[in-house]
């Protein structure tokens, strides 16, 4: 029995559904589920009349809220979608592998690990990371370094671009948003145009006027008349995709915009030989599995491959081998979704290719799963040069003698570095990861919390929060009346 | 060199006689008999895939019919030397590699080889090319053998100008770049005179071509007969064309028609081309849809992407090509194209894997582009 589900691929603020002329609908199918996805048709008139009345709920509502309160719905939201009876966490789980082709454990998975980190006290913290005092948002306050009074200012609307099919980082932006209190469009992918959606219904429910100064639509990506309607109208813009699709947009937003771009990056793991145990080996695997599963490895905080030192008491072949049974145990607890022909035969061609080398007696490991491409681990050692993983688990294991002999593969990456997990396990780590932040790398964890970036993270390098926030500083004392400091 | 093993000869033979029993029969048994020969052939002479197809459990001695002989997946061999006959080696294709330059699959063909190849080239230019019997001045874009020695497409070009062609045929890639305006004095002198030609080339370099046209706004009316043969697609291209695009611009630029625009499969790891039915059916009168014909000597599967198991007719998946002619390395060769098998052929929808640029469009867009410069 085909069971059918009505979504919604946007949100548009209480009211603002009359200026929508028409509606399409796109059914997708899998299995037992067809999604029935609605979204209004979008044009360059419609989102110049929007972002003018989100400016105007911003205005009417955000702008005045104080900080705390909004933390606190924001905190709310998390609460609720943690909660494994919340109906819309239930449509998510439902509609999204629909779409993305994600298993539901996937969705799930990523659901609780970004909720779970988007709670009361991570925003404080991540907020006094940034900009010290966060009430700086809400008025004038002292500042003893300036010796003066200061007060931060977010943009009036943010534009918000996301190309990725990845669950959950449209409700990171719209969070950012709303900290700056600053209203937000966001554009949405085809590929998962339903969680920002469902995040905006908890929103409104906590706090409709919040929800009034936020919209998610979806239009093909590189319609001008519509994107410069948008950005006519922002004055700021955060872009995710591709490097192409960032400089085509770049090129087309007016000075005196803030821009922050978050394009495609990649990643990498690194564990030193002494780390490279028996005992502890099998939550190292677990780790190393979960950092290549979560998502299918197509986040850009993914490993393509994990580079292993030699000479530990675990080679990276025996390594390989335990991966092996790791990546199988998480393909039955978190199952590896749906991928396209294309993705399917890229790791097919790989897989025969390092069958004959494996053949000819290379010093190469393929160990792949039973059914299907689900998972995929090769073991060779570091050609010296990065080479791309085909991804949908697929990890590489390079054997390296020094750890330090990887640096110049990476070096040529700058662009797009991001994230390394990295154990090192001896007082060599220091001077390792000193040299990988000189790459370009942005972000340094352990093996297991790759995908796991807390929401103090200066996420690509950048201040997410503080880049979008124009100060005020008072640099007199006298006369100051009626200035008031709180603290919390 | 010395002569190739008696073995080889004998199959080469067969192989021969079949291929030039032409693209009009229909002997399946011989076909499947000549199948398990050769595969038993090469299972015998290449270790590696002995031991490949020992771990897939399939030995000749079990083997029935040649669509359960292991297909070796095309990039293979990018890494891993595969050759029945590594003493006997004459000639040595390879792709064209553009994602890792120093990845380039590496093919490779003894003189018995290269006779099935010459044979596979003849017969089914001679169906499918030529199948009105006109004699054309073959023009094409592409380089010759002698510059580009590892191209497939080169060598199958001068052998279909060496053919097929009047004697003025010739290259219009030289050392330096594709020579535009010989082609289009070329043309205008094919005008003139009321001489067919047939230009030929990747399907880019076809493009870039029309791109010259516009901007220099140049119209041929070439005379009737005059073919174009393009060979691959668009893939990793800064632009693609659609095909019913591509073939306006033959008719508005050169007033080809679309009966006589040919496009065409060749793959450096595959001895044969595969050649949609267009003029051939259009010469017999026959109406009917334009895929890709497989000749006697070949067959094609379409297989799942993820299990790589076959699919049924119709089903959309991954193509894998069965070729006879491929007797030196390994005959059934796993693509990563997409497509669809059809009574007769398959259709084929362009690569399945985009962020790799297929074939040798990408060195003739190279050179083209250099010319504009």
């Amino acid at each position: 029995m085909m069971e059918v589900i009505e979504a919604a691929g946007y949100y548009l603020p209480q009211g603002f559904e009359e200026h929508v002329k028409a509606f399409t609908t796109e059914v997708y199918q899998d299995r037992e589920i067809a999604v029935h996805l609605k979204a209004p048709s979008v044009s360059g008139a419609m989102v110049e009349v929007l972002a003018d009345h989100l400016k105007k709920e911003r205005e009417k509502y955000l702008a005045h809220q104080p900080i705390e309160r909004i933390i606190d719905v924001l905190d709310e939201a998390s609460r609720r979608w943690l909660d494994k009876s919340y109906p819309y966490r239930e449509l998510a789980l439902k509609t999204i592998p629909v779409i993305t082709g994600f298993s539901r454990e996937v969705v799930e998975a990523s659901i609780d690990a970004e909720m779970e980190s988007s709670l009361r006290e991570d925003i404080w913290r991540a907020l006094r990371s940034e900009i010290k005092n966060p009430l700086y948002l809400d008025d004038f306050q002292y500042s003893p370094e300036l010796d003066g009074y200061c007060r931060a200012f977010g943009p009036k609307l943010i534009v918000s671009f996301f190309s990725e099919n990845i669950p959950g980082l449209p409700h990171l932006l719209f969070m950012r948003s709303a900290l700056v209190k600053a209203a937000c469009l966001g554009k949405v992918a085809a590929g998962e145009p339903i969680f920002a959606p469902l995040y905006l219904r908890t929103i409104e429910e906590i706090d409709p006027g919040m929800a009034n100064c936020m919209a998610v639509l979806y239009w093909r990506g590189g319609e001008q008349e519509i994107e410069e309607a948008a950005f006519n109208q922002a004055d700021a813009a955060i872009l995710f995709g591709g490097v192409e699709a960032c400089n085509s947009l770049t090129k087309r937003i007016p000075r005196g915009i803030r821009v922050l771009v978050h394009g495609h990056k990649l990643g990498f793991g690194v564990i030193g030989r002494k780390r490279l145990r028996h005992q502890g080996l099998e939550d190292l695997v677990a780790a190393v599995a979960y950092d290549c599963s979560m998502f299918d490895q197509q986040a850009c905080l993914a490993p393509h491959g994990y580079y292993l030192e030699e000479g530990g008491e675990v080679s990276p072949q025996e390594f390989a081998q335990a991966l092996s049974t790791a990546m199988a145990g998480m393909n039955e607890k978190m199952p590896r979704g749906r991928i396209s022909p294309a993705e399917a035969a890229a790791i097919n061609q790989l897989r025969g290719k390092y069958e004959f080398k494996e053949l000819r007696g290379d010093d190469v490991l393929l160990v792949v799963s039973p059914h299907g491409t689900d998972w995929t681990v090769v073991y060779e050692r570091d050609p010296g040069i990065f080479r791309p993983s085909p991804l949908n688990r697929a990890l590489w294991i390079w054997g390296v003698d020094d750890i330090f002999r990887i640096l110049p593969a990476i070096k040529p990456l700058f662009p797009f570095l991001q994230n390394a997990a990295v154990a090192i396990g001896d007082e060599r780590e220091k001077e390792f990861i000193r040299r990988l932040g000189e790459l370009g790398v942005t972000r340094i964890t352990s093996p297991g919390k790759m995908l796991l970036p807390s929401m103090m993270w200066h996420h690509d390098g950048i201040s997410p929060l503080a880049s979008l926030l124009r100060w005020c500083d008072v640099e007199k004392k006298d006369e100051i009346g009626g200035m008031e400091t709180r603290e919390r | 060199m010395s002569e190739l093993p008696k073995e080889a000869r004998d199959l080469d033979r067969g192989i021969l006689a079949f291929i030039q029993k032409g693209a009009d029969h229909h002997d399946i048994e011989e076909f499947n008999n000549l199948a398990l020969r050769t595969f038993e052939f090469q299972y015998n002479h290449i270790p590696l895939y002995q031991r490949y197809c020992q771990r897939r459990g399939i030995t000749p001695q079990e083997l029935s019919s040649w669509d359960q002989i292991p297909p070796l997946p095309t990039d293979v061999f990018k890494s891993t030397e595969l050759f029945t006959l590594p003493s006997h080696i004459a000639r040595t294709f390879m792709t064209s590699g553009t994602t890792m330059p120093n990845e380039k699959g590496r093919v490779h063909y003894d003189e018995g080889g290269l006779r099935l190849m010459d044979a596979t080239i003849f017969a089914a230019a001679s169906a499918f090319l030529v199948p009105d019997g006109v004699k054309t001045l073959i023009l094409i874009i592409a380089p010759p053998p002698g510059i580009a020695p590892h191209m497939v497409m080169a060598y199958g070009m001068d052998r279909l100008k060496d053919c097929f062609g009047l004697p003025q045929s010739h290259f219009l890639v030289g050392r330096k770049g594709f020579q535009v305006k010989d082609l289009v004095n070329e043309l205008h002198t094919s005008e003139e005179k009321g001489i067919p030609v047939t230009i030929c080339g990747g399907s880019f370099g076809f493009v870039n071509f029309f791109d010259y046209c516009r901007k220099k706004r140049l119209k041929f009316q070439l005379p009737r007969g005059s073919r174009c043969l393009d060979a691959g697609g668009f893939k990793g291209k800064s632009r693609e064309v659609g095909r019913g695009e591509f073939l306006d611009y033959c008719e508005e630029f050169l007033m080809i028609t679309r009966n006589f625009c040919i496009n065409l499969l060749g793959m450096t790891e595959i001895a044969s081309q595969f050649y949609d039915n267009t003029l051939r059916n259009f010469t017999r009168g026959v109406d009917a849809p334009s895929f890709k014909v497989n000749p006697p000597w070949t067959r094609t599967l379409v297989v799942n992407p993820e299990t790589l198991e076959p699919l049924p007719p119709g089903e959309i998946g991954l193509l894998r090509h069965f070729d006879l002619a491929n007797r030196g390395h390994i005959c059934a060769i796993q693509t990563d194209d997409l497509g669809k098998m059809v009574e007769g052929g398959f259709e084929i929808y362009g690569r399945a894997r985009e962020s790799e640029a297929k074939g040798c469009s990408l060195t003739i867009d190279e050179m083209t582009r250099a010319m504009e410069e």
